[in-house]
């Protein structure tokens, strides 16, 4: 390739870009393991998008894209949450536990338990929060290193003491029909609209409101931010409280929508967590690229479910163009900076 | 015969910039050579290409008469270049000897030969009459001892061209006196000094010949002897420019800062020492001092920035002491920080963001905590017009912004607040001439106006222009206040150098 073409390929925009590199990598992937590689992406556009199968990518966007913003909004003021799975965990427990004990009429008690849910994966986020602001332990460890004691003790919970002993699995009992989110069609349920509408509201904040400017102002210098009167520690705290609330939603939403209990290890194998992380990084913190990276990120995982039904090529190839993809975008500006 | 150090023709672009417009400059052997210039002006990209750190676009560099290339500045050293950069490359927990040494220590039986590298080190500043000791640790010496051990280390690598940065933007008068003692007699020894600088009565009292830089391009090359002050500015500015801010008697009303017997401690010492004084409406304070002797921690205290480990802070009679920055301004301050880029912006955040900053709170910016932007960009372009910042518009980022600019936009941003005090730092540190101007003439007005301004200054001729009363900073203590109109470099710098009973 010659120097002006490499330039004229660099001023493609940075995400088709990224992905069209990711795509010819993965065929030469394929082509080497003797398939073929139309198939396989063909496979992957039709297990995701085709309007059977579209109801199912949106199901498992749901909570990648909820994680997604959840990891996108202490992003953007330059903060890490890496705790989501914890944070996650402790919604969904909450929502699986509190209709068991909560006699209220079903939607009435479905609002209550998703409100008690959100309340208690932030204060959970925002104990991560307080370790840094109180005891200067940085939120990057402190987030990370709760997450383990809340996916050990939910574990040990509905294993032990809250188990359904009807079933020889580690899970609770099944919550009341009255409390289960009502279904769209297939496996997607109204916990889809109730993503949307977080979703607006995160872009909401950040575009329109004083505290979103604020943060927006932190993330691009934070001495900066704090010489200008944003109060530091107490924005910590209020935004990994947010930023963790969203995670119990979409741990109540799982658990209210698509499980009707809390399964162990049914919310951290997935690892909605660390997909949605890489998808807010790959948009900067920025909340509505961010959404769009999880959306094309939960279209890929889908489409490589499928692709692995109807090829026999395995679904890590999905997970192998994600990487490649997030790579790419990684060092473009150093291809940029040092061809100009 | 062959100039010491020739460049031909250099250009360098950045994008669209052009950086460097076919500078031609001769530097002869044994001469101070001073490179002058406004913000933006060139002088910063040619010295990285002399010294190897970049290649130029075209041109090129010719040493005695003889081309060279270099691919990094190891290659410049090799050839005898050493460059004093403005922001010292010193490892703070090392001596004196190891920091020259480093890289290219003597060595006995692959140990490193202490005794002969102080020896060394030694010899080299007994030579220059450089005073310094090589067994010192380079955290404990002040800053201008620091400068004269980045030049041993030029030296030491046997520089025969030597770059001075901006070399006396951190020194006391008798400090930058001892550094041109240094600079005559190297050029005595046959060595060849660069000097980059703002300052004209240095490029006066030290240089041989001077090239002026602007927009990229020599404008003038003079001899120092045979030209003014007044002429070198007309060629860096392309216009005449009054050198001395014009002020009439201060009013001075109302306390407006109290400050009682402030410490702020930090590495288990005082680093403001029971300091207390007061400003008042209408007139300007200035802070003299070297740099690192507790201005910075001061100033940290009376914005918030830090808490002070005891003492009394009053911003218009509200009690201000211990509590965030939000309070100190919502009790009536405006600051204007030291450092702009890391403290007085968000490079990356556009000018109206940037210029909104401290207003989000205001009732003309937010209602029921939502952001109105299309005030926020519309009071960004009236301050953008009024105070003729260079910006390609409000949405626009703010990196682009030369120093000068960018320093305009954060003075325009603070002045804005109409707060009763404000505190200015290092106002016009690295700022040109026209821009220097400019904001000393607005410091002024406001002052007129009616407003209390706490002034730190690194640069005495700042502070004297401007101060109606001056406080001398030494080790975190405030030696002496002394009338502006009373002040001169002298009793100062020896102040400064903590010899109060001396200049008394």
């Amino acid at each position: 390739m010659s120097a002006a073409s490499a330039r004229r390929l660099l001023r493609i925009p940075a995400v088709p870009l990224a992905i069209l590199i990711g795509v010819l990598l993965g065929a030469l992937l394929i082509l080497a393991s003797g398939r073929n590689p139309l198939t396989a992406y063909s496979a992957i556009l039709v297990g995701a998008l085709a309007p059977e199968n579209l109801p199912d990518t949106l199901n498992w966007a749901v909570p990648l894209v909820g994680m997604t913003l959840v990891a996108a909004l202490p992003l953007r003021g330059g903060m890490v949450n890496l705790g989501g799975d914890g944070q996650l965990v402790v919604g969904a427990l909450v929502a699986a536990l509190v209709p068991l004990y909560l006699p209220a009429p079903g939607p009435v008690a479905a609002v209550a338990v998703i409100l008690a849910a959100m309340l208690a994966a932030g204060a959970y986020a925002s104990l991560a929060a307080r370790g840094e602001t109180r005891f200067g332990i940085p939120m990057l460890i402190s987030s990370l290193l709760l997450s383990y004691p809340a996916v050990g003790i939910a574990s040990y919970v509905v294993g032990f003491p809250l188990r359904d002993t009807t079933t020889g699995l580690a899970q609770t009992v099944m919550i009341p029909a009255s409390v289960r989110l009502p279904a769209i069609t297939g496996p997607l349920n109204i916990g889809l609209f109730l993503m949307a509408a977080v979703g607006a509201a995160v872009v909401f904040f950040d575009r329109r409101t004083v505290a979103g400017y604020e943060l927006r102002m932190r993330g691009l210098n934070a001495r900066f931010a704090g010489y200008g009167g944003v109060r530091l520690a107490s924005q910590t705290v209020r935004i990994m409280f947010a930023s963790g609330a969203i995670a119990g939603l979409v741990g109540a939403i799982i658990v209210l929508g698509s499980q009707y209990r809390y399964q162990d290890g049914a919310l951290v194998t997935p690892g909605y967590t660390w997909s949605g992380l890489m998808a807010a990084l790959l948009a900067g913190g920025e909340p509505l690229a961010a959404i769009g990276a999880g959306a094309f990120f939960a279209a890929l995982q889908t489409g490589g479910f499928a692709m692995q039904r109807e090829t026999a090529i395995p679904r890590v190839l999905t997970m192998v163009l994600q990487a490649i993809i997030i790579l790419f975008l990684a060092i473009r500006h150093g291809v940029g900076r040092r061809s100009s | 015969m062959a100039a010491e150090l020739e460049a031909i023709g250099i250009v360098k672009r950045y994008g669209g910039l052009l950086a460097n417009d076919h500078i031609d400059l001769a530097v002869e052997r044994g001469e101070v050579h001073a490179v002058m210039g406004e913000n933006g002006a060139g002088k910063s990209t040619l010295m990285s290409i002399l010294y190897g750190m970049q290649a130029p676009d075209e041109g090129s560099i010719l040493l005695r008469g003889r081309q060279v290339r270099y691919r990094s500045a190891l290659d410049a050293i090799a050839e005898g270049m050493g460059m004093v950069h403005q922001a010292f490359k010193l490892f703070n927990s090392l001596t004196v000897w190891e920091n020259v040494v480093y890289g290219l220590e003597p060595q006995r039986g692959g140990f490193i030969d202490r005794a002969a590298a102080i020896a060394k080190v030694g010899a080299l500043a007994e030579r220059y009459h450089l005073q310094v000791d090589p067994a010192e640790t380079v955290g404990r010496l002040s800053v201008g001892v620091r400068q004269r051990v980045e030049i041993l280390k030029a030296l030491y690598r046997d520089a025969n061209i030597l770059i001075l940065d901006e070399p006396t933007a951190v020194l006391t008068p008798q400090e930058r006196d001892g550094l041109f003692t240094v600079i005559r007699n190297l050029t005595a020894d046959g060595r060849t000094v660069i000097f980059v600088t703002h300052k004209l009565h240095e490029v006066m009292a030290i240089t041989d010949r001077v090239t002026v830089l602007r927009d990229g391009k020599v404008v003038a090359q003079m001899i120092t002897g045979e030209t003014s002050a007044r002429e070198i500015i007309r060629a860096m500015t392309g216009r005449a420019v009054n050198l001395t801010v014009e002020k009439g008697e201060a009013k001075p009303g109302a306390p407006v800062l109290k400050v009682e017997r402030l410490t702020v401690e930090g590495a288990g010492k005082a680093l403001v020492d029971n300091a207390s004084f007061v400003v008042r409406a209408g007139e300007i304070v200035g802070i003299a001092g070297v740099a690192g002797n507790g201005q910075t921690e001061l100033i940290e205290a009376l914005t918030g920035m830090r808490s002070p480990d005891e003492g009394h802070v009053e911003i218009v009679g509200h009690d201000v002491a211990g509590f965030d920055v939000e309070h100190h301004r919502a009790a009536g301050l405006a600051y204007i920080p030291e450092d702009r880029a890391a403290t007085g912006t968000a490079r990356q955040a556009s000018a109206a963001d940037n210029l909104a900053m401290g207003f989000q709170h205001t009732p003309a910016f937010a209602r029921i905590g939502l952001l109105d932007y299309k005030a926020v960009a519309a009071r960004a372009r009236e301050l953008i017009a009024r105070f003729g910042i260079r910006v390609a518009s409000e949405a626009a980022p703010v990196v682009s912004l030369s120093g000068g600019n960018l320093q305009k936009l954060v003075v325009a941003r603070e002045l804005a607040h109409q707060a009763p005090l404000l505190i200015a730092e290092q106002p016009t540190r690295g700022v040109d001439v026209g821009a220097i101007e400019f904001i000393h003439g607005l410091l002024i007005a406001e002052r007129d106006k009616g407003r209390a301004t706490l002034l730190v200054s690194a640069e005495l001729s700042e502070i004297m222009a401007l101060s109606d009363r001056i406080l001398v900073m030494f080790e975190g203590r405030i030696l002496a206040e002394i009338p502006g109109e009373r002040a001169d470099e002298e009793t100062l710098g020896l102040i400064m150098a903590g010899r109060a009973k001396q200049a008394a």
